[in-house]
């Protein structure tokens, strides 16, 4: 099985943030890591090349500070990398990323390509959706489990409250994956040493047309929420606390209507 | 694994150390050395995440490792207006002039953070690998008792010590030449210490410098503006010392050395660092600021009399972890350099001629050195200061005119945990308790756990607690009595504190996972029973900038 995993730099968990002056990025002084549900989509593609064979191929696209997850996917057991690299890429919307990961594969044929569920800065959940979309290929979300059939995989996806749908889907497909399915590997010292002999390709976002201009999705302003939660201390007698209980549900349009 | 030369840590000495091999692998004079056999173990997750400092940098090391450097290398500064101030807890009275030990003329400001990080690009780009995340653990040693090696740490255990599904056992990697630069009080360098019965002629000595990184909203403190201070808050009884470094941008870099070596056990540096904030000088200049970073790391003070054998069989210790830090000016990341260098060209000479006993001519050559010598003329200072500020100053001008000898040629030092008073030994108690309360408004001043955040602190949390405490009935029994648990005090970053349980009995609460590696602890408990060892590589600070 040819497997692909779209792997995304993230600011650090707890990382401070501060917002630049003109409140449309964060100053980019933080530590970066690749995002957590992506290295669970990574896990699992090699677990599933451990299973069944195959290759991983895993891609991102960012700045050049981005390569830093790449090479920590190869430490980990990915065959080859490829970085679509070009200054700004960061400021790339989910489509923007997708169309970019598709001009970096043409021609290339992957059985699956995972992605985490949703990243862990923007949280859009949109770049494995429109990937499939571009491609024409099939798609399935939050998947906690992955098993080849012929002709396709058998996915696990997790639903609200508690539920699970089972399906058989054609491959190629694009699954995301839920985090938390497996556990997490470390990378050894002999797979940090092999890593460096592993290729990895760069190719210039720019030349491949790729730049914010593609972007669908603008960014107003960004901002850090301001507190929102008021306490209100009700005292007095039980009768009275619950004429003052109800009208401050009313007054905030909760509660019985007419 | 098997290596020629394993390095521990990647910081100034252990990165120049692997520089300096590659250029001379690349000049041909290294013979069967290949950049291959060459590993660097870095227990942070990235290259430069531990690394603290002000700092000046002098760059008389690095001018020598990379000559290009001035053009190549991310100095924030050149070092411009400098001023050292003597304070008092209301004024501030500027020096007539800059005692030429505190000169930084054609010095630069930096971070040693990206310093550090762009030495790592330039060691991996020569094919060195740099193993980050990757601590060791422990040193290996053959028949013969000859250190051969190092054992990397376990990952993947519980807290309770046993393996999780993806553990990940430490490896043994093989090695001719095992170099330690740990940065200050380095573990492994304290296993080899113990194992060898090695020690300098005095005990080494520390400080701990509590920073922050904050952004002004003007020009208000240029970028190479360079303020040193001497006395309030630190108690004059005590050594240490303030500094205020501007950065681009409109950053400040400040920060507060405290002596480890004080007799009240309430003193908390932390808590001292905050207070320095609120002298009126500071509230001026932070005044409309925001705090970006902080940090915490401990010096060594030592200096040449407390510098142990640093080279010996199949081993050798460089920079900070080798005591090789001019106390006088606080400087020592071109000493680390410096001593990573003439490591190299040791290693090159001792395996050209195939004998590894060659290595203890390190020694020699550091003292032979100008670092040496620089190490040498300031012999004494720090131990002039056992006594506080102004027999400390007194002695060092004396120092200055008699090259570094003073009175006589040798000063002893005494160890700082040792320094420390009972209670009820304490004539000011009152006055001591007093100084620790200063108020945190989360503007100016911070308490540690908000402080903590801003260190980008992040350790995998269901892993064993990485210090050992020996005997915890000591902490809840004797220590209460005797010293009223100073840790809770002296570590900055809230790790120690004690939770009186259902029976009323004070006990030891660890939070490790606060903890941003400064080694504060191993060195200033009393009853030496508290051993810091790495926790889960890749865990600790993130230090961003600093």
């Amino acid at each position: 099985m040819k497997l692909l995993v779209c792997l995304k730099q993230v600011p650090a968990k707890d990382a401070p943030l501060k917002l630049n002056s003109a409140g449309s990025w964060i100053v980019e002084d933080v530590s970066y890591e690749v995002s957590e549900p992506d290295a669970y989509a990574l896990e699992e593609a090699l677990r599933q090349k451990e299973a069944h064979g195959g290759e991983v191929t895993v891609i991102t696209v960012g700045p050049q500070r981005a390569a830093q997850v790449l090479r920590e996917a190869l430490a980990k057991g990915a065959d080859k990398a490829i970085h679509v690299e070009g200054d700004g890429t960061q400021l790339l919307d989910s489509f923007a990323t997708a169309e970019a990961i598709t001009r970096a594969i043409p021609g290339q044929h992957f059985d699956l390509i995972l992605t985490g569920l949703q990243s862990d800065d923007s949280g859009a959940a949109q770049v494995g959706v429109i990937l499939a979309e571009l491609m024409g290929i099939p798609h399935a979300t939050i998947i906690m489990q992955i098993e080849p059939v012929p002709g396709g995989v058998r996915v696990k996806r997790e639903l609200e409250g508690g539920a699970f749908q089972y399906l058989e889907m054609p491959t190629p497909a694009v699954l995301t994956i839920q985090s938390g399915i497996n556990k997490l590997r470390y990378a050894t010292l002999m797979g940090i040493k092999q890593a460096k002999s592993k290729p990895l390709s760069k190719i210039n976002a720019e030349t491949d047309g790729i730049s914010v201009e593609l972007n669908r999705l603008v960014i107003e302003r960004l901002y850090v929420p301001g507190a929102q939660k008021k306490t209100e201390r009700i005292t007095g007698t039980a009768k009275d606390a619950a004429a003052r209980i109800a009208s401050v549900l009313k007054a905030q349009g909760i509660g019985a209507g007419e | 694994m098997e290596a020629d030369v394993v390095i521990v840590g990647a910081g100034p000495a252990g990165l120049a150390c692997a520089l300096r091999l590659c250029q001379l692998i690349d000049s041909g004079q290294a013979g069967a050395l290949s950049k291959d056999n060459i590993l660097v173990l870095e227990k942070a997750r990235e290259v430069g995440a531990h690394m603290l400092s002000g700092a000046v940098l002098d760059p008389r090391a690095l001018a020598e490792l990379l000559p290009d450097f001035a053009a190549e290398a991310p100095l924030q500064a050149t070092v411009g207006r400098e001023g050292v101030f003597l304070l008092s807890s209301h004024f501030a009275l500027p020096f007539p002039f800059i005692p030429p030990p505190l000169k930084n003329h054609g010095n630069f400001v930096v971070s040693l953070n990206q310093l550090v990080r762009w030495l790592g690009e330039k060691v991996e780009a020569q094919g060195v690998t740099v193993f980050t995340s990757v601590a060791g653990r422990d040193l290996l040693f053959d028949e013969s008792g000859r250190v051969n090696g190092i054992r990397t740490d376990d990952k993947g255990l519980d807290r309770t010590g046993q393996p999780k599904s993806n553990f990940e056992p430490g490896s043994d990697i093989r090695s001719k030449i095992v170099i330690l630069a740990e940065g200050p009080r380095g573990s492994l360098t304290r296993q080899l210490h113990g194992k060898l019965a090695l020690q300098g002629r005095n005990p080494q000595v520390f400080g701990l410098g509590v920073k922050e990184l904050w952004q002004l909203p003007d020009n208000r403190f240029p970028a190479g503006q360079v303020f040193h201070t001497m006395g309030w808050p630190i108690p004059p009884d005590l050594y240490g010392g303030g500094w205020l470094y501007g950065l681009p941008q409109n950053r400040l870099s400040l920060g507060l050395v405290t002596g480890l070596e004080y007799t009240d056990p309430s003193t908390d540096p932390h808590t001292l660092f905050q207070a320095f904030k609120t002298h009126p000088m500071l509230r001026r200049i932070l005044q409309g600021g925001e705090m970006l970073r902080y940090g915490a790391k401990v010096v060594p003070l030592g200096g040449w009399y407390a510098i142990p054998p640093n080279a010996g069989a199949g081993w050798l210790v460089i920079g900070d972890s080798g005591g090789y830090l001019n106390p006088q000016r606080l400087k020592g990341i071109h000493l680390a350099i410096k001593s990573g260098m003439l490591a190299a060209e040791t290693v090159v000479q001792s395996m050209n001629r195939g004998d590894l006993t060659q290595l203890e001519s390190f020694d020699q050559r550091m003292r032979e050195s100008w670092a040496g010598e620089e190490l040498r003329r300031v012999r004494n200072f720090h131990q002039g200061f056992e006594h506080g500020l102004w027999p400390g100053l007194a002695h060092a001008g004396l120092q200055t005119m008699t090259g570094g000898r003073g009175l006589r040629e040798f000063y002893p030092a005494t160890a700082g945990h040792t320094r420390m008073q009972r209670l009820d030994q304490l004539p000011n108690r009152n006055e001591a308790l007093e100084r620790r309360e200063v108020i945190t408004d989360r503007v100016l001043t911070f308490n540690k756990l908000d402080d903590v955040y801003y260190s980008g602190t992040r350790h995998e949390e269901d892993q064993p607690p990485h210090l050992l405490v020996a005997d915890t009935d000591i902490c809840s029994g004797r220590c209460v009595r005797e010293y009223g648990n100073p840790c809770q005090h002296f570590c900055p970053a809230q790790v120690y504190e004690m939770a009186v349980d259902e029976q009323g009995i004070k006990r030891l609460k660890l939070n490790p996972s606060n903890c941003v590696h400064c080694k504060t602890c191993d060195i200033m408990d009393p009853y030496q029973i508290i051993t810091w060892v790495p926790p889960e590589g890749g865990g600790g600070p993130s230090y961003d900038g600093m």
